[in-house]
């Protein structure tokens, strides 16, 4: 399909706006379809205009009868909505791919080796490439897990590395996730559903398949198992219902043939994990926890949480159970290292980072922090202990009181924050809501979360979460906070 | 010196307590002036036990007790040599030049010499700090001296106004306190003068011919201080002075949150434990053991 | 399965059951009442009397009328076995299991929850009240048709059948114990039109008297009803029937252990069977039905004791 089969755009096509300084995923300057897209646009975009309003209506249908639904935190109980979905399918040609994948799996091997160095020799603190107060001061450095060797050294078994494309249509990290990162199972369910909705243009598209990763990852935890265990116990632990990422766990333990736990079903008996079942105690090798560290052992950690399981750090340290992601991780997602990544990558591997990162500033060096000062609105400001994007300042869009708040929060604790550039993020065509008349699309902002396993061999899922921002001009893509998402195609040629 | 050292934790529920899980710090610690020659661990009802390494090289057992107990009996039995501390000379730092090289000492030695659990840098604390802030041609040693008796100084020994969870800015309102308070606030005002200070647990052996008015306690904190040309050097704020061959090292760290005795969780249908400890130090050579017994704080429970 | 999952299966099917009976026993004796020659006294007394709740009633309401005794049964939130207590109940129960039981079965518990927070007082106005009981069963009828039509057979079906059975038993023997031993006329009365009306009401609220005049005709006596509702092994509301089911569901989920025992198995359903094979209706009514009826509720009480003991016990 080339662009000169679009001699007759449809005058929905002509109000599509592409911006300079901006880079579109879909359409270069010229507005011709990029590499891989030219397909898409041809029978999505260039078409009748009312059906792809139709399309997300179908799809939303679809989303709430399976169920796919997040709880906002905060909001009360029955009120589950559905992510929000854009059918308009975000494409990824398989060469922009290849150099992804390496980027990803080159970045995420490095992280797991800084961590098991800094619970371990502390051979990248001594020689001072990251500096070790920021190490030690970090709040998600965990005492407890000095001296713990999980097997094969990872501690990393799933990571969410979120990217963002700048202006120059590179790629750029803007944060790590090693914790318990979410959000892969509206990955595989937006392609469910679009595969019912467009099933024609995903087969002749040529699109890698996702339906794996529940296997893969399977396989990731298996490989886990204490001993080498051949056919390990492996569940799942939830916080409960109440959690918002539940709809995930549900969905995960189901695709795995997991039991879905909570810490109220396990025990710990001679430093072992059990299951309280009906015929009785049945042991747990490998737990997939997607409960935050601070709430995993109440002897250890947070003694008022009755989310974990008593006494599974001894278990973990005796080598009964294994534990991914292993607890402790938080130290390489800490935005206070994030500046450091890139050191870390050339320490442990020896090699270039494929991937670069948002430019970082650490406001801990004075120099850094009066050039900071100085122009704060041109910055987005981040806590180094913050998540979910709440307590971010935006500074081309924050109040004159948010700035003043952030610089009297800088001047306070500089090592508590961290400043980038405000990133231009790539934009793609997305469906705007009613009122901007349904059968109408714009740019929006759009970023990307892939997901790494780490096992044996490391594993990308090919694409990702593609998170989009609603909002005109919002650069901010968080499901609780007006996002919604795309289904992302990487071309198999 | 040699020490022979039987420490017995003992708990009793009003209803049976079971899944108890429980971390222990009570293996005596080797090092030049201390050496740990045999170590037994004696824990009823049968329980799993664990041993493993801190971060801080603490040794500590993982003890858990699965079926319900009535009772829960921890005793750990040692033999421990102390040495004289080797005579040390800390050089004559004025503290002016020292506080010159504090970067490099704030990345190496950071977990000592910034705030933590019970040693928050308050605005309480930092005036309590002003109030005796180092002159700069004073020197390091001078003012860890003058710091560890000022404490002592300004507050009494007393036990029932705080408790084991107070950290230093309830002993400054309480105006007294025991032995982890002092340490407590001697450290605070060290690590805001720059000085790298960490807290050490452990026992206060019995000395001849002298009456303690500590004699009902159990376990002992105090200090050590990083001092230059010294390395890390041990000091008493409770008795005011530097440690001697009866202080017994059982485990470091930043303050009593990092080397707890016995800290852990279980459930029960009832809601007290009472916790009673009992500690024996006989020196080697001597007919009567010195026997401490104390009753201490409840353990909190699930 | 996890215990805490077959505990939420065990109770979620409890209390749907319970919602189902207090329906049925409010429904027929608001009938009774309004149909039939009014007996002695405020017929809403021997409702009250009836359901056993007449302390806590009396601490919350001053009169003793339709309206509030129906409130009472039906809406009120502070008596834990009225209507709405038991669906919310039941309602969260399965919450908690939302992702193992079907999600039709999920809408239809939900779906009853939220219509039941919409109850009023008005609607229990004397010309609606035959209209709600009657949807309220027909809900009911559906909820059992999911639950048999979209759950797997497996150990969890088996514990939503053994707090159905369990629950089930319990109340059709207390319905005979409260007509035989409350509501006892005098012996002049006995096979009278009150007595008549009052038998007439029990198989209603067992739903059994189409089942009782095709086996037994139009002539209703104690013995043959309490023969249909204790002794019959085809009737789905009899004890009987609930005991031999039990005895399956018990042996499968004994059967499902990972290393089942060998040989027989000796299940908590032993003693109520053998309780109910050994004895007639005749012989039953002249030893004494009401302890009869006692020995029955004590071995059903026996039985949810010893599933709790053995695959629900939590902590």
């Amino acid at each position: 399909m080339s662009a000169q089969s679009m001699t007759n755009p449809v005058p929905v096509f002509d109000a599509y706006r592409v911006v300079s300084g901006l880079f579109d995923e879909m359409f270069d300057l010229e507005r011709r379809p990029r590499p891989g897209c030219a397909r898409v646009v041809a029978d999505l975009l260039a078409r009748d205009p009312g059906r792809l309003a139709e399309l997300r209506a179908r799809a939303d249908g679809m989303f709430l009868r399976m169920g796919v639904t997040f709880n906002v935190y905060g909001m009360e109980e029955g009120s589950e909505k559905i992510f929000p979905f854009d059918p308009i399918p975000r494409v990824i040609d398989a060469a922009t791919w290849a150099h992804l994948e390496a980027g990803l799996t080159q970045r995420v091997r490095a992280l797991n080796a800084f961590i098991q160095d800094v619970y371990g020799a502390g051979e990248i603190l001594k020689d001072g490439v990251v500096p070790r107060d920021l190490v030690l001061g970090c709040p998600q450095y965990l005492r407890a897990a000095v001296g713990l060797t999980p097997p094969h050294g990872t501690f990393v078994t799933v990571a969410g590395i979120d990217l963002v494309r700048g202006a120059d249509g590179r790629f750029y990290v803007l944060e790590d996730n090693v914790r318990t990162p979410s959000g892969v199972s509206y990955v595989i369910q937006n392609r469910v559903v679009m595969t019912r909705l467009l099933p024609d243009l995903v087969r002749a598209s040529g699109v890698r398949s996702v339906e794996n990763y529940p296997a893969d990852l399977l396989e990731s935890l298996c490989e886990l198992a204490p001993g080498g265990k051949s056919r390990p116990k492996v569940a799942l632990l939830t916080p409960g219902i109440y959690n918002s990422a539940f709809f995930e766990h549900v969905f995960l333990s189901h695709q795995m043939g997991i039991e879905l736990v909570e810490g109220h079903d396990l025990v710990c008996v001679d430093h072992k994990v059990f299951m309280k079942t009906v015929h009785g105690l049945e042991q747990i090798d490998v737990l997939y926890r997607r409960i935050d560290d601070d709430f995993l052992d109440p002897v250890v950690f947070r003694s008022d949480s009755i989310l974990g399981v008593a006494g599974i750090t001894a278990a973990i340290r005796a080598g009964n159970v294994s534990v991914a992601n292993g607890f402790g991780t938080g130290i390489a997602d800490d935005k206070a290292i994030f500046a450091y990544t890139p050191a870390i990558v050339r320490y442990y591997l020896n090699e270039e980072p494929l991937l670069p990162i948002v430019e970082t500033h650490v406001l801990s060096d004075p120099d850094v922090r009066r050039m900071v000062l100085r122009d704060l609105d041109r910055f987005v400001v981040k806590p180094t202990n913050a998540s979910g994007g709440y307590g971010v300042i935006i500074g081309p869009k924050a109040t004159y009181r948010q700035l003043i708040e952030a610089r009297e929060g800088i001047e306070r604790d500089p090592s508590h924050f961290i400043a980038q550039p405000v990133v231009q993020l790539s934009v793609h065509p997305t469906l705007l809501g009613e009122g901007g008349g349904a059968d109408i699309y714009a740019p929006r902002h759009v970023d990307l979360r892939p997901f790494v396993l780490l096992g044996k061999r490391p594993r990308v899922l090919p694409g990702g979460l593609t998170r989009v921002a609603l909002r005109e001009g919002s650069l901010i893509v968080n499901s609780s906070q007006g996002g919604g998402s795309k289904d992302t195609w990487v071309l198999e040629r | 010196m040699i020490y022979r050292i039987r420490h017995t934790t003992h708990f009793i529920y009003d209803k049976p307590a079971y899944e108890s899980h429980n971390e222990v710090r009570v293996t005596p610690r080797s090092s030049p002036n201390q050496r740990c020659l045999s170590f037994d661990l004696e824990v009823t009802p049968k329980a799993a036990v664990l041993a493993y390494d801190d971060s801080f090289k603490n040794h500590v057992h993982a003890i858990s007790v699965h079926p319900p107990h009535d009772a829960f009996t921890i005793v750990a039995t040692s033999v421990v040599e102390r040495l004289a501390p080797r005579p040390s000379t800390p050089l004559r730092v004025p503290f002016g030049e020292f506080l010159a090289e504090d970067a490099a000492r704030s990345a190496q030695h950071f977990e000592f010499l910034n705030p933590s659990t019970f040693v928050p840098f308050s605005e309480r604390l930092r005036k309590f700090f002003w109030s005796a802030r180092p002159a700069p041609t004073e020197t390091v040693v001078e003012y860890t001296m003058r710091i560890v008796r000022y404490v002592r100084d300004q507050f009494e020994y007393e036990k029932d106004k705080t408790n084991v969870h107070s950290g230093v800015d309830d002993i400054l309102s309480a105006g007294g306190g025991v032995c982890q308070d002092f340490a407590h606030l001697t450290i605070g005002l060290l690590r805001l003068a720059g000085l790298p200070a960490r807290y050490v647990s452990g026992y206060l052996a019995p000395r001849p011919g002298v009456v303690s008015d500590y004699a009902d306690q159990a376990s002992h904190a105090w200090i050590e201080v990083l001092l230059p040309g010294a390395g890390w050097t041990g000091f008493d704020p409770t008795l005011r002075s530097r440690t001697t061959d009866h202080h017994i090292r059982i485990a470091v760290g930043r303050d009593y949150a990092d080397v707890p005795p016995l800290r852990g969780v279980y459930r029960s249908a009832g809601s007290t434990g009472d916790m009673r400890v009992e500690l024996s130090i006989q020196r080697d050579g001597e007919n009567d053991p010195g026997v401490v017994r104390a009753q201490m704080r409840n353990q909190s429970q699930q | 399965m996890l215990r805490r999952i077959a505990d939420s299966l065990f109770w979620a099917a409890r209390y749907l059951e319970r919602a189902e009976w207090r329906a049925r026993l409010v429904s027929v004796n608001h009938n009774l009442l309004i149909e039939g020659p009014a007996p002695a006294g405020n017929p809403w007394s021997s409702m009250l009397a009836i359901s056993g709740d007449q302390e806590l009633f009396e601490q919350h309401y001053e009169d003793v009328d339709e309206r509030s005794v129906l409130t009472f049964f039906v809406l009120d939130e502070r008596n834990p076995s009225s209507i709405r207590s038991c669906i919310d109940a039941a309602r969260a129960n399965a919450r908690s299991l939302r992702h193992r039981i079907s999600s039709e079965l999920w809408l239809e518990l939900n779906t009853l929850h939220l219509d039941a927070k919409q109850w009023t007082v008005a609607r229990l106005g004397t010309s609606e009240v035959f209209d709600f009981f009657s949807q309220l069963q027909e809900r009911f009828y559906r909820i059992a048709g999911v639950m048999n039509g979209t759950l797997p057979r497996g150990v969890g079906f088996d514990f939503l059948g053994l707090g159905i059975l369990l629950e089930r038993a319990e109340n059709v023997t207390r319905l005979l114990d409260i007509k035989y031993h409350y509501l006892l006329p005098r012996v002049e009365d006995v096979g009278g039109p009150i007595d008549l009306l009052q038998w007439t009401a029990v198989l209603r609220s067992a739903s059994a008297l189409e089942a009782y005049r095709m086996k037994y005709g139009n002539l209703i006596r104690t013995e043959s009803v309490v023969e249909m509702l204790l002794f019959d092994s085809t009737f789905p509301r009899s004890a009987r029937y609930c005991v031999d089911r039990l005895e399956t569901a018990l042996r499968r989920v004994a059967q499902a252990a990972p290393e089942p025992a060998p040989g027989a198995v000796e299940l908590a359903s032993d003693g109520l069977a053998g309780l109910l094979a050994s004895r007639s209706a005749s012989e039953v009514i002249s030893s004494g039905l009401h302890d009869f009826l006692i020995d029955v509720q004590e071995e059903c009480e026996r039985i949810s004791s010893a599933v709790f003991d053995q695959y629900l016990r939590f902590e």
